[in-house]
């Protein structure tokens, strides 16, 4: 579920506010979002996505809520982590990486 | 009076569209291009909401030669109970090849490079759902996002006029009055939190019923997929990959035949006791890891964050409950247009039962995403064909709103019930996997009494006191509505066929190859429906393959 919004990172453009399915933030005037309804996270790490400031951190559980802390995710470079992967951060691209899994495929077979 | 009662937004249109993943926005992007004025109203983002978009699905992209289009046609059909009809799949695919491939180009790509089978890996979910909405835009769609529809409206004759619901963060009533309403807002997962299903509550299903429509296949509701423990992320495709330990570290042998992931066996097994995964079959080069890792970053996204190398360490795993997500029921398609059996109302992707093309069998990995493009464009076209045909004089019909349970009092009752009291008792009927994949005339009936009971305490008063209470009360509602329903039919299917399996009716019954259609309220009712297609015989070596 979601556990970390970063206040020295959250630029509070509030676009997980917006795009979160969901619904699980609140606007704060003037502030960094707060969650207000954790417990509806689906988990789907689309706010992570979404998010231009790397601010947010999804954890994998689901189901309960666990403690983590802004210094351990920064450390094991966790913030973006997912929008790095789909392609959506700055210098990524997602047709490149279809490019080079295209290559994979060629080279290594397709699994289906 | 309840809060879809006060003063809120009020917009015309000539076609509604209700939901917010790939076929409402295929839908909307269709009827908008027949020249029709539409509204699209989504519970969450329309971008973000839905399944898809926190996913990736494969999609067949097919040019019309009968080599590479019949294996698709094929490969599920058995294994669904004979119930898809080719002549749809030969809509669906057509649709699909057609119009697929303009997501490349509106999200300014190149065309990618197909490959033998037809098959592209197509961009992510996220991705192709930001193309989408960016194109909506485009095309002057408007968007209310944070928008729960909760009710439909009705006119004298008892056409569908529109929707009603709220809009959450701004906590005021919307009214779409529209000639035409599309329902594209997911089927039902009950809340289990498998990957994006949540925003999947069953909403689709109830108001369709309220409206009068009837819903098919809904006891082709049991599907789960594989996750890691305490996670959310069922994607299953690399299960294929997985070698499965027990709590002892012995290998558990024949979870995975031939590749094939069979999810009865792995429940099963958790019902013993915990299972294990390693991914380690065939993945010892890099190139082949990075590869999945590319393909579906989602996968990876719990073990990242864990900390946790799924090609070398062990980790546990759950079964999550997918419900008609990856099964295949909803409200039944009367006609070749997608329309409903109410005049006015049209059903695309997820809400509408997807025994059209998937049987009873799962849509999972590719046939959804062919259904949720074809039936988009399919309801799309068709609804602003509609809506042309009562021109604008359709926005002062009388309408009332259709909607019930969970958003009045039907029995005022002295306090409020407790929705989220409401959802655990569904989920503990929906969620067990011996209730579930593992059912009979017990444990059905069972089942029912227990969410007929959770019906009557529905009928009382709701919470209402923020907009948010109100669409959890709703909400409930509709997980309600849909266990029962699914429930009810699986009753009333006394055979195996499919993903719906009954020990004490083990094999399948040919004299019940029909669809069941199911509806009602307080009272339930089902009715066969033939398929309107013969049994098609299954090419020899395709057999062979099924068989395998």
């Amino acid at each position: 579920m979601i556990e970390l919004v970063s206040e020295s990172r959250c630029i509070q453009c509030d676009k997980c506010v917006k795009v979160c399915p969901t619904n699980v933030f609140d606007a704060v005037p003037e502030g960094a979002p707060v969650i207000g309804r954790q417990e509806d996270c689906q988990t789907c790490f689309l706010c992570e996505a979404y998010c231009p400031a790397d601010a947010l951190f999804v954890d994998a559980h689901a189901h309960e809520h666990v403690v983590v802390t802004e210094e351990e995710i920064l450390e094991k470079n966790l913030f973006g982590a997912y929008r790095r992967n789909l392609g959506w951060a700055k210098g990524g691209s997602p047709i490149e990486n279809l490019k080079q899994l295209h290559a994979l495929r060629q080279l290594v077979g397709s699994p289906f | 009076m309840s809060r879809l009662d006060q003063d809120g937004l009020e917009l015309e249109a000539d076609v509604l569209v209700v939901g917010g993943g790939p076929a409402a926005a295929w839908a909307a992007i269709a009827a908008a291009e027949r020249g029709a004025k539409v509204v699209v109203a989504d519970k969450g983002f329309l971008g973000a909401s839905g399944a898809f978009a926190a996913s990736t699905s494969g999609n067949k992209v097919l040019p019309p030669v009968a080599l590479l289009r019949d294996p698709v046609k094929f490969e599920r059909y058995a294994l669904g109970g004979f119930l898809a009809q080719h002549k749809w799949w030969d809509r669906l695919l057509e649709i699909t090849y057609d119009r697929a491939p303009r997501i490349w180009e509106w999200g300014g790509y190149e065309i990618p490079v197909y490959d033998r089978s037809g098959s592209y890996r197509g961009l992510q979910g996220s991705e192709t759902m930001r193309i989408l909405r960016k194109t909506l835009l485009q095309k002057g769609v408007k968007i209310l996002d944070q928008s729960p529809a909760l009710e439909l409206l009705v006119d004298e004759e008892g056409s569908v006029a529109g929707a009603r619901g709220l809009e959450r963060q701004a906590d005021q009533p919307w009214t779409v009055r529209a000639g035409a309403t599309i329902l594209a807002n997911g089927g039902v997962a009950w809340l289990s939190k498998a990957l994006g299903c949540n925003t999947n509550t069953g909403d689709g299903a109830l108001m369709a019923v309220e409206a009068g429509c009837e819903l098919s296949g809904m006891e082709f509701s049991a599907h789960y997929s594989p996750a890691p423990a305490h996670t959310s992320v069922t994607k299953s495709a690399f299960y294929r990959y997985a070698s499965y330990y027990d709590k002892d570290g012995s290998e558990i042998e024949g979870l995975n035949r031939n590749g094939h992931r069979s999810t009865s066996a792995i429940a099963k097994e958790l019902l013993k006791g915990p299972v294990y995964c390693i991914l380690d079959k065939d993945m010892e080069r890099e190139e082949s890891r990075t590869m999945l890792r590319l393909m579906q970053p989602n996968f990876f996204a719990p073990f990242d964050k864990i900390g946790v190398d799924p090609f070398v360490q062990p980790w546990e795993i759950t079964l999550l409950l997918e419900g008609t997500v990856r099964g295949t029921g909803g409200i039944r398609i009367a006609d070749d247009e997608c329309g409903t059996t109410v005049r006015g109302l049209y059903a695309a992707g997820d809400a509408a039962s997807r025994e059209l093309n998937c049987g009873g069998f799962t849509g999972g990995a590719g046939p959804n995403m062919t259904w949720a493009i074809g039936s988009g464009n399919i309801a799309g076209r068709a609804a602003a064909d509609f809506a042309r045909g009562l021109g604008r004089s359709h926005a002062a019909r009388n309408a009332r709103g259709a909607g019930s349970v969970g958003l009045e009092a039907v029995r005022p009752t002295e306090t409020a019930w407790d929705a989220a009291a409401i959802v655990k008792g569904v989920q503990d009927e929906v969620f067990p996997y011996d209730k579930n994949i593992f059912r009979s005339e017990k444990t059905l009936l069972d089942s029912l009494a227990k969410l007929e009971d959770l019906w009557k305490t529905i009928q009382g008063t709701p919470l209402q006191n923020t907009a948010q209470h109100l669409i959890r009360s709703r909400e409930a509602a509709g997980l309600v509505a849909t266990a029962r329903w699914s429930y009810f039919a699986g009753l009333q299917r006394t055979e195996t066929r499919g993903m719906h399996k009954r020990l004490d009716f083990p094999q399948i019954d040919p004299s019940q190859r029909h669809y069941l259609a199911v509806g009602g309220l307080d009272k339930l009712w089902t009715r066969p429906v033939p398929v309107a297609e013969d049994v098609i015989q299954i090419p020899e070596e395709k057999a062979q393959l099924q068989l395998a």
